[in-house]
């Protein structure tokens, strides 16, 4: 692991450590939507998504459900 | 850096920050910058803007439109993410573009409000007023204007800036173009 790595990765300055988790989040939730799309488009059922995900199958289909239904 | 800037290319890096603090941004981005140059008045950016016959309004609507982008790859490899290399193998999956669209609904865009003080520069602002320093270089002249910033905008065909010309139906060649027409003609009065 190089310097900067852990330099950041002890979040030594607040601002730079919530806005590297805030870009996470917002990858993630890009990434999940992909998936999930794709996955549905491929004849996966919510339940199977959501079984993926970790969460519940309401609350993948609240999520997605009118986007990918 | 800025020493070597035109009056009128200082004046856009200002104008820059006021549209950042306008458009609630927390980050001066490259299209801040764009439209930072593109309202100095009578500047090369302006002047070559209105050779192309598109409007300056038109080119805020279009940074207006962009995607909310909160995926800062800097902020991302300070904690060893490469957001380039994820790009590459999710387009490899998805296709051109598909980290860009906006993300259904991000919380952390809610309830945003103006940023107050000094605002920083993002990736691709520095990444821009770099490379219009070396514009600047490459065509031996002395002194960084609106015009070298637009070149860099040219170039630079991954940033928010570029996308925004794109959608407004501005071809890059053309805008080129304009910039040295612009420099090889008197300042209007």
């Amino acid at each position: 692991m190089s310097e900067e790595l852990l330099t950041a990765a002890a979040g030594e300055d607040p601002a730079a450590g919530l806005r590297a988790v805030r870009s996470l989040h917002a990858l993630a939730d890009r990434l999940e939507a992909l998936h999930v799309e794709r996955a549905r488009r491929l004849g996966w059922s919510w339940q199977q998504v959501a079984a993926a995900l970790g969460v519940t199958r309401q609350a993948v289909h609240k999520k997605y459900g009118k986007r990918f239904g | 850096m800025f020493e070597r800037f035109t009056q009128e290319a200082r004046a856009a890096v200002i104008g820059a920050q006021e549209v950042a603090r306008r458009l609630r941004s927390d980050r001066i981005g490259s299209e801040h910058v764009l439209l930072g140059a593109l309202g100095t008045r009578d500047s090369v950016a302006a002047r070559a803007l209105a050779r192309t016959g598109v409007e300056p309004a038109a080119v805020e609507a279009a940074v207006r439109a962009l995607p909310p982008h909160p995926i800062d790859p800097d902020a991302l490899a300070g904690i060893g993410i490469d957001l380039d290399a994820v790009r590459t193998r999710v387009e490899r999956t998805f296709g051109p573009g598909a980290l860009d669209r906006p993300a259904p609904d991000d919380p952390a865009d809610r309830g945003r409000r103006r940023p107050a003080g000094h605002i920083p520069f993002d990736g691709a602002a520095k990444k821009m007023l770099e490379v219009a320093l070396r514009e600047a270089l490459r065509l031996q002249h002395r002194r960084i204007d609106t015009g070298h910033l637009l070149l860099a905008v040219v170039r630079l065909d991954d940033t928010p800036a570029h996308r925004a010309l794109l959608a407004v139906g501005l071809d890059p060649d053309t805008l080129r173009t304009a910039v040295i027409a612009t420099w090889a003609a008197p300042a209007e009065a």
